[in-house]
């Protein structure tokens, strides 16, 4: 607990919601982006312990910014959250770097019980 | 009520309900063609009614939309129309034919059109009602392909009283980087509904 996470969405509500879920469990949300290209300049400005990403964004969407993020420390942890659930797209992600993927809508434990099990086999 | 009441973190919510809707419908529908379709931002909107006809192109537009009635808790109706071309299209896609393919309509497409639409449509109230607990109940949905104007005056008679202001997603699908599928998702409510699905979501 006390973990620092950076959420990306590029809906303002999600990003409330994710807040709201994450910080009721005693995690730190210390910035949020809503879009790829404001994600990989927080994540370079924050150094956060995971970051929540969302796929479908404007201006670099998720999946380029995990690479980006990837680029800038291998060791990032970051958990995708789209409403874009395709096979395909989940091993685009995985391939990229994420850790997890969990397909919009979701559960608040679903949520909770991915960024545990990635921050726990992080070694941060 | 009009959505002009709504304050921006409500519209912003009403957006992001209509994005998840529409990426799990996309999610059905590759797993429907088994292929992947990419989806390009979708731009969400709230109109006028009478600009809906303008949005998709007026009046005598040739459009294949699949319609179907929502009742429960958000009553109304979800419908999606894409343009003669694109409803073409989406017919090779699943029928796994090369682009170009389908030149009119036959049985076999119509009903391929209609299962498409299903999947669509079906998955979009699903999604907006697993997320918000609603009870969210679809019709049976029906496809047609005709001008626009025939298409949605046969709607509106069927339907019951609807909000002044429509909820619009301009989709863009494709495959392998061409831009194939052109559509507008429709979300109508009757009074009342768009309130209940807020107070779902906590606002």
């Amino acid at each position: 607990m006390g973990k620092r996470i950076l959420v990306v969405d590029d809906a303002a509500f999600m990003r409330m919601m994710i807040k709201n879920i994450v910080t009721k469990s005693g995690y730190e949300v210390v910035g949020e982006a809503e879009n790829g290209k404001q994600a990989v300049e927080k994540y370079a400005e924050l150094k956060p312990d995971i970051v929540t990403m969302d796929i479908t964004m404007p201006d670099m969407d998720g999946i380029e910014a995990v690479k980006a993020i990837k680029a800038i420390d291998p060791q990032a942890s970051i958990v995708m959250v789209s409403a874009m659930g395709q096979q395909a797209m989940v091993m685009d992600a995985i391939q990229a770097g994420a850790r997890d993927f969990i397909v919009k809508p979701f559960q608040q434990e679903r949520l909770l019980q991915a960024i545990e099990r990635v921050l726990a086999r992080s070694r941060r | 009520m009009s959505y002009r009441n709504l304050s921006p973190v409500e519209l912003d919510a009403l957006r992001e309900i209509g994005n998840i809707g529409l990426g799990n419908a996309v999610t059905s529908l590759a797993q429907l063609i088994n292929r992947r379709v990419n989806m390009r931002v979708p731009r969400s909107s709230f109109l006028p009614f009478e600009e809906m006809i303008e949005l998709v192109g007026g009046y005598e537009e040739l459009v294949g939309c699949v319609s179907l009635r929502v009742l429960g808790d958000v009553p109304g109706i979800v419908l999606y129309i894409f343009d003669g071309e694109s409803t073409l299209r989406l017919v090779d896609m699943l029928l796994g034919l090369p682009v170009g393919t389908t030149g009119e309509l036959d049985e076999m497409a119509r009903s391929a059109i209609k299962e498409i639409g299903n999947v669509l449509t079906g998955s979009f109230v699903s999604a907006i009602s697993m997320m918000t607990g609603l009870n969210m109940i679809t019709t049976v949905p029906l496809f047609a392909f005709d001008m626009l104007g025939a298409v949605l005056t046969s709607l509106m008679v069927a339907a019951g009283r609807v909000e002044e202001q429509v909820l619009v997603i301009e989709t863009e699908l494709f495959q392998e980087d061409e831009t194939l599928i052109k559509g507008h998702f429709f979300m109508l409510t009757e009074p009342g509904a768009i309130e209940r699905l807020m107070a779902a979501l906590g606002l």
